[in-house]
């Protein structure tokens, strides 16, 4: 499963960061979302289009087209 | 002494510049708002400057902002590092800490916002910090300006331990790739520690072979291909960035378990923000709220209803015109002053730049309530509401910023773009950020809307700005479609916590604005009105 198939409040554990391109990667290893770190989803915005979540006690908003590709496990 | 101001952005390196200078720089509640370097002297410290770095997640350089920081790291001569760092996201600050401590050289860490994070229900263990650094370190909240704080860091700075590079337990395959680098660098005279280099090449720092002229370049890009094979191949990590990234992190999370304290159990502000967040980016309402906060304040600064701008105006109309200039003009005629002096001074000088200057009390207004915005956090969530829409014309939703920042000036506003990390949405807000009325453009718009209206003018002077906002975007949308087609774009915004602006940040951002403004408008309005009334008389 990926980010965008949990609810609200629920936490998982990033498995894979695989599908992404080289450079969104070290932007997103920048902010603090790395394999094997612990995710929150904390709000579905815009219409299911933007997600925020929590990694770490930094909140991120990224598209859904991106966070499809964060893979994670319950 | 010359020392490096180094850390995240938002995490309040502004607020703390400001504050050990006694000197300002735009301080603002949103990343990346320091676009330039500068360099102040330090309080109660003779002969100390403090540069102010860029804000950076990482030494090797994400975008051109923090390309500075390993411009300045690698070329410039100081004598330490002060790094500040937000004590309410330790994991992901001290990153860009360890990189700092892996380069061996004199160091300072300011940890900042201490009350919000006692806020939280915890504080740091400063002497455990020490301890397993073994570097300076204090705990401080900038906002709360302490007498003591600020006397305390300059004895500090002036009492940096030399420490020896802190050496973290990388994988033997990027040791390996290290000693390699290393020993390809031996011709090449740095004044870093090579050791330091090696470990940044292999991270990804492309700014070390943009800044330095390697003389083993080739040979270098080589063995980082090996190690990063050799990363994937041994299962390690997934990337050889990757690799390093989580030795630093499991070095982190120790750092962070054995001084961060809990102190009382709370309940975290998020929950509360989240409602808030999910009313003002709502799918519906987001936008409109937004136009309704923007004609607001446009409201307040220019319009008739509540219109504190205009208020001001008319009184500084009054000053101007009925006692200023007929004072001026008495004083010159007492002089003896009369014919073309007269007239180039009272009716070309004081007429044209009176003609500019009444409005400064709204533009005044103005900038003080998009500096409130700006102060409160609410900038982020307009980048989330309009990332939407704006990226139906090729725009990011953080171009949002820029061109809100476009209405003051369109200068700053360019600056402003450099948070924005795909080129080609950053080049695209650029070229457009000038469509749109900057203030200096609204003097223009007052007097022909105060010559052909008497009613509405606050939504008039607002049909206006919105005339220029749709040109920006027809005009993104067209170089869209045309040069820069087909590049997919990505949004990834940190989102800051709610917070309280402090009023005198504020108030100098506004007045900091409104002096540029006068400077800039005011000269030229000067020399044109001096040769209008000399061709208009000759």
């Amino acid at each position: 499963m990926n980010i965008t198939d949990l609810k609200r409040d629920e936490t998982a554990r990033i498995v894979s960061l695989g599908k992404i391109d080289q450079i969104f990667n070290k932007r997103l290893m920048d902010l603090g979302i790395y394999e094997s770190a612990t995710v929150v989803m904390l709000n579905k915005l815009s219409s299911n289009r933007l997600y925020v979540i929590e990694v770490d006690d930094i909140e991120i908003c990224l598209r859904k087209e991106d966070a499809e590709l964060i893979e994670v496990r319950k | 002494m010359i020392y490096l101001l180094a850390g995240n952005p938002n995490v309040g390196k502004s607020t703390f510049f400001n504050f050990m200078t006694q000197s300002h720089v735009h301080v603002g509640n949103y990343s990346g708002v320091t676009v330039e370097k500068r360099v102040h002297h330090v309080k109660h410290y003779e002969g100390a400057n403090l540069v102010d770095l860029p804000g950076t997640y990482n030494v090797s350089p994400a975008s051109e902002d923090e390309g500075v920081v390993t411009y300045s790291l690698l070329n410039e001569s100081y004598n330490g590092i002060v790094n500040i760092i937000d004590s309410t996201h330790l994991r992901r600050n001290l990153h860009l800490t360890i990189q700092l401590l892996e380069l061996g050289v004199p160091s300072l860490l300011v940890f900042n916002l201490k009350d919000a994070l006692r806020n939280n229900g915890y504080v740091i263990d400063i002497e455990k910090i020490k301890d397993s650094l073994r570097v300076n370190a204090i705990s401080i909240s900038a906002r709360e300006r302490h007498h003591d704080d600020q006397t305390q860091i300059a004895s500090e700075m002036q009492n940096l331990r030399i420490t020896k590079a802190l050496e973290l337990d990388y994988h033997h395959t990027i040791k390996w790739g290290i000693q390699r680098i290393h020993d390809l660098l031996r011709y090449d005279v740095i004044q870093v520690k090579k050791k330091w280099l090696a470990l940044q090449i292999l991270e990804g720092n492309e700014g070390i072979f943009k800044f330095l002229n390697l003389v083993k370049e080739d040979k270098i890009r080589e063995v980082i291909k090996e190690v990063e094979d050799r990363i994937i191949e041994e299962k390690v990590a997934f990337s050889l960035k990757g690799a390093i990234f989580n030795t630093r992190r499991e070095f982190i999370d120790k750092i962070v378990r054995e001084s961060l304290i809990k102190v009382e159990e709370k309940e975290h502000s998020k929950y509360f923000n989240q409602k808030i967040d999910r009313i003002i980016t709502h799918p519906k309402f987001g936008i409109p709220i937004f136009f309704v906060i923007m004609l607001a304040i446009y409201q307040v600064s220019f319009g008739k209803f509540l219109g504190v701008g205009s208020f001001l105006t008319n009184y500084f109309d009054i000053f101007w015109n009925d006692y200023l200039v007929l004072y001026l003009g008495e004083a010159l005629e007492f002089l003896g002053l009369t014919g073309f002096m007269y007239g180039l001074l009272i009716d070309g000088v004081m007429g044209g730049v009176g003609g500019i200057l009444v409005f400064l009390p709204q533009i005044v207004v103005l900038f003080f309530m998009l500096a409130i915005l700006e102060g409160t956090g609410y900038m982020a969530r307009v980048a989330i509401v309009m990332d939407r829409f704006l990226s139906k014309f090729g725009f990011n939703g953080k171009s949002i910023v820029p061109i809100i920042t476009g209405f003051g000036c369109s200068v700053p506003a360019i600056m402003a773009t450099r948070t924005i990390a795909d080129k080609k949405e950053r080049i695209l807000t650029i070229l457009t950020i000038p469509f749109v009325s900057c203030s200096a453009r609204l003097p223009i718009y007052g007097l022909f809307v105060s010559l052909f209206f008497t009613e509405y003018r606050a939504i008039i002077i607002l049909g206006i700005y919105i005339l220029g906002i749709i040109v920006t975007l027809l005009s993104a949308k067209l170089l869209n479609l045309s040069y820069f087609k087909g590049a997919g774009s990505k949004f990834l915004l940190e989102v800051p916590p709610y917070r309280v602006p402090q009023l005198r940040t504020i108030t100098y951002q506004a007045l900091e604005k409104a002096k540029r403004f006068v400077k800039k408008a005011g000269t030229f309005i000067l020399v044109d009105s001096f040769k209008f009334y000399s061709f208009l008389v000759i």
